[in-house]
């Protein structure tokens, strides 16, 4: 049904896809793997016809595609109806889902008779949505089955979907999978594009592996291993550091009774009783919007949040790495070295080639890439951005950490890196407090996991299986 | 010989009428710095000098330039609470405290000097012409036989440099400026480092209103400012948020207001109102031309 041949695409000196050739057949799930930055999203974005190609062609259903952008009239849309799940969000947050549903399947209906459509396309594509519902007022899962429910609405034939499954929990994603399955059966095409080797395994029927814009590996999923795949995706698996077993010292963190008010108001998180030792890997396994953010944030003394009762003691320097790299982890305008020195000197007055070389040695300490002290952070890949962060916050020898999804967007080499820093950290007998969007990285981190859900600590058995942490994220009783 | 002194003269007027424009420049450079942008600084110099009016006549000019500072000051201070501390919209506040300032000083020259006004009896700050490189032609009369307030403007633009750019002070302004949820959350005080370089701001535009009064006109009239505070806001945008690069921009308006004061000298038959525009309608051109998308503070005004 879609056909691409040895597409070429770059970006300056970037060669971002080399002579990649794809194909999705009517009936069948296409899965393509890769690590962030192989390519993935940038040939999914030629099949859509979102980017034109340098060289090779694109077809859809043996028919020459005509390239058309966005706001050509619809007279020029392929008949073969394609519909791409982007990576980012492409709703608008002021509107309801029904309005956006509306906007993104070229609907003519307005009021009453617009509301009774979306409730029978969210009906029939069974993926329930409330279809009154403002998107701000949404959780990201909701948005993001919006987003599939926007692109299945049009009824397509193929199915394009680029990380859906990126802020789902375990059972949601089992739903998302099954919807998949189920469009193939009926005679759709789809791609499915992900990093997590598992969900290949349950959903495709073929595998293509993308490697620094270079087809690695294409065949049957059936005939592959997990070692087969990764081998095909990094090269060389990066090695994982032996566990060391940690004897966690005094207590640094201790909540007791802790109520939080949420920065935008609402029901106030808790009541939370925990603590961290010195020296331990605190993991804290939670969906989006479930109060984590508020405790970690809380822990990281950050003003927006207020404390309504219970109490709170923090003891030592705390170092805190934000969720959203550019928006709060760097300033992008800055040069690396203001990046660094930021929140980390307690200089009064700058000396900036000191500084400079200060972060000239640091840079090189925790393998930043991209950029000496001069350069913009904005040049920096978010891997080595992280990098940057960290650099900033372990070179005060913070006594807690307090670390947002740190290795969020980042390919596995990327995160790897990270995640030694957060061992080597507790090595070095700070107290580390994590949350991570995937749980699978939790479970490896941590020395003791914590689950929140509905903004309040859910206790798991020592020990428990990924299904029953999985659970009590989405608040169903543990066993 | 007639030339020169034509040119030295038209020198040394733009460097003076440049003088409150820079002045009230770099404090809002440093203001926008942090990411607030304050256009009530129109008001807070138009409180400055009335201050510096009053202040002069019973404590002689240098208590008037403290006057000036001190109202400056606190007219930024109530723009920095509802704009900043509130987080009322920053355009609105601006303007309002602008319009209100207005009033108020109208309402307080009345209140001081009467209806006949302040009249001419205002002490005002002596020129001082330096020994030695004041007799340099052009040059000298320009930046050397100035008024007071004139070096102060000078040494205002390295002073302003400084503190941007190589203390942490003004590390964490340029940071709250750019993403106050980066500054926030590397530990920066955004809030109180917004009002801070606000009241700043607001003293540098009341020393620009001791300026007008003390170092020029003499005397205090209602509205005697004539949008300088806006025009100060166009020598930011300019001066691409540096303090020199305001210093430039600020002798660029100077320069073209000293034009239109040497085009009326020459007795053109061109109505004298178009040449008073020349400045409002430069600021515009560089607004639309010359800046085009220039690139503030990311996080300004917001």
């Amino acid at each position: 049904m879609l056909t691409l041949s040895h597409i070429s695409k770059s970006f300056g000196a970037t060669l971002a896809l080399d002579d990649v050739s794809f194909d999705a057949a009517a009936g069948e799930v296409h899965a393509l793997l890769g690590e962030n930055g192989a390519g993935k999203s940038t040939l999914v974005a030629i099949a859509a016809g979102r980017m034109p190609a340098d060289r090779g062609e694109s077809r859809v259903v043996s028919r020459e595609r005509t390239p058309y952008s966005p706001d050509t009239s619809d007279d020029s849309r392929p008949t073969t109806r394609l519909s791409l799940v982007a990576q980012h969000f492409t709703s608008i947050p002021a509107f309801t889902v029904a309005e956006n549903i509306a906007l993104a399947a070229g609907w003519q209906e307005s009021g009453k008779a617009l509301g009774v459509r979306a409730r029978e396309t969210i009906a029939r594509i069974g993926l329930p949505l409330d279809a009154e519902a403002v998107v701000e007022t949404l959780s990201v899962q909701l948005r993001q089955r919006l987003e599939i429910v926007k692109a299945m609405a049009s009824d397509p034939q193929i199915l394009l979907l680029d990380e859906p499954t990126a802020v789902l929990a375990p059972r949601e994603v089992t739903e998302l999978l099954a919807m998949v399955r189920a469009f193939a059966a009926r005679g759709g095409a789809v791609v499915f594009i992900s990093h997590k080797l598992p969900e290949v395994f349950a959903v495709a029927d073929r595998v293509t592996v993308l490697r620094q814009g270079r087809v690695t590996l294409t065949g049957r999923v059936a005939e592959q291993t997990p070692r087969s795949l990764a081998l095909a995706m990094i090269g060389e698996a990066p090695a994982q550091p032996e566990r060391v077993a940690v004897t966690p010292g005094g207590t640094r963190v201790h909540a007791d009774g802790l109520l939080l008010r949420p920065e935008r108001g609402g029901t106030p998180v808790g009541p939370i009783t925990m603590e961290c030792m010195a020296g331990e890997i605190v993991g804290i396994a939670a969906i989006e919007g479930n109060g984590q953010r508020e405790l970690l944030r809380a822990m990281a003394g950050l003003p927006e949040i207020t404390r309504v009762d219970g109490t709170l003691r923090v003891s030592g320097a705390v170092g805190f790495v934000p969720e959203d790299r550019t928006t709060e982890g760097i300033i992008p305008e800055f040069s690396l070295t203001e990046n660094f020195v930021l929140g980390r000197v307690r200089e009064r007055w700058m000396d900036w080639g000191l500084l400079a070389a200060d972060c000239d040695l640091a840079l090189a300490e925790y393998d930043v890439r991209g950029g000496n002290a001069a350069s913009a952070a904005s040049a920096l890949s978010g891997g080595n951005q992280q990098k940057l962060i960290f650099a900033r916050v372990l070179s005060r020898q913070p006594d807690v950490l307090v670390a947002e999804d740190p290795t969020r967007g980042l390919d596995l080499h990327a995160a790897a890196a990270i995640h030694a820093r957060l061992r080597s950290a507790a090595a070095n007998g700070a107290a580390v407090i994590v949350h991570s969007s995937d749980l699978d990285e939790i479970l490896d981190l941590a020395d003791r996991v914590l689950v929140m859900a509905n903004g309040k600590l859910v206790t798991v058995p020592a020990g428990a299986s990924r299904d029953v942490v999985g659970d009590a994220m989405l608040g169903l009783p543990t066993p | 010989m007639i030339e020169l002194a034509l040119i030295s003269g038209f020198a040394a007027a733009s460097v003076r009428v440049a003088t409150p424009l820079l002045l009230a420049a770099i404090g809002e450079t440093i203001t926008e710095k942090s990411g607030v942008l304050n256009l009530g600084i129109e008001g807070a110099m138009l409180a400055g000098a009335l201050a510096a009016a009053v202040g002069a006549i019973s404590l002689g000019p240098l208590g008037g330039v403290a006057f000036a500072v001190a109202a400056g000051m606190a007219t930024s201070a109530i723009f920095a609470a509802v704009a900043v501390g509130a987080r009322a919209d920053q355009i609105i506040t601006g303007t309002a405290v602008t319009l209100g300032m207005t009033g108020l000083t109208g309402l307080g020259a009345r209140l001081a000097f009467g209806d006949a006004g302040a009249g001419l009896t205002i002490p005002t700050l002596p020129v001082l012409p330096i020994p030695g490189l004041a007799a340099i032609p052009v040059i000298g009369p320009a930046f050397f036989s100035q008024s007071v307030m004139s070096y102060v403007a000078f040494a205002a633009i390295a002073w302003a440099t400084w503190l941007l750019f190589r203390t942490r002070w003004g590390l964490e302004v340029r940071a709250a400026g750019e993403s106050a949820a980066a500054a926030r959350a590397m530990g920066v005080p955004v809030t109180r480092r917004r009002v801070v370089a606000t009241v700043i701001g607001g003293a540098f535009a009341g020393l620009a209103g001791a300026t007008l009064v003390l170092s020029q006109v003499g005397t205090f009239t209602e509205k005697m400012t004539a949008g300088r505070g806006f025009i100060a806001i166009a020598i930011v945008v300019l001066g691409r948020w540096h303090p020199i690069g305001a210093g430039l921009a600020a002798l660029l308006f100077g320069a073209a207001t000293a034009l239109q004061y040497t085009f009326q000298a020459s007795g053109s038959a061109v109505p004298y109102q178009l040449f008073q525009a020349l400045p409002y309608l430069l600021a515009l051109a560089v607004l639309a031309v010359a800046v085009g998308r220039e690139k503030g503070p990311a996080g300004l005004a917001k």
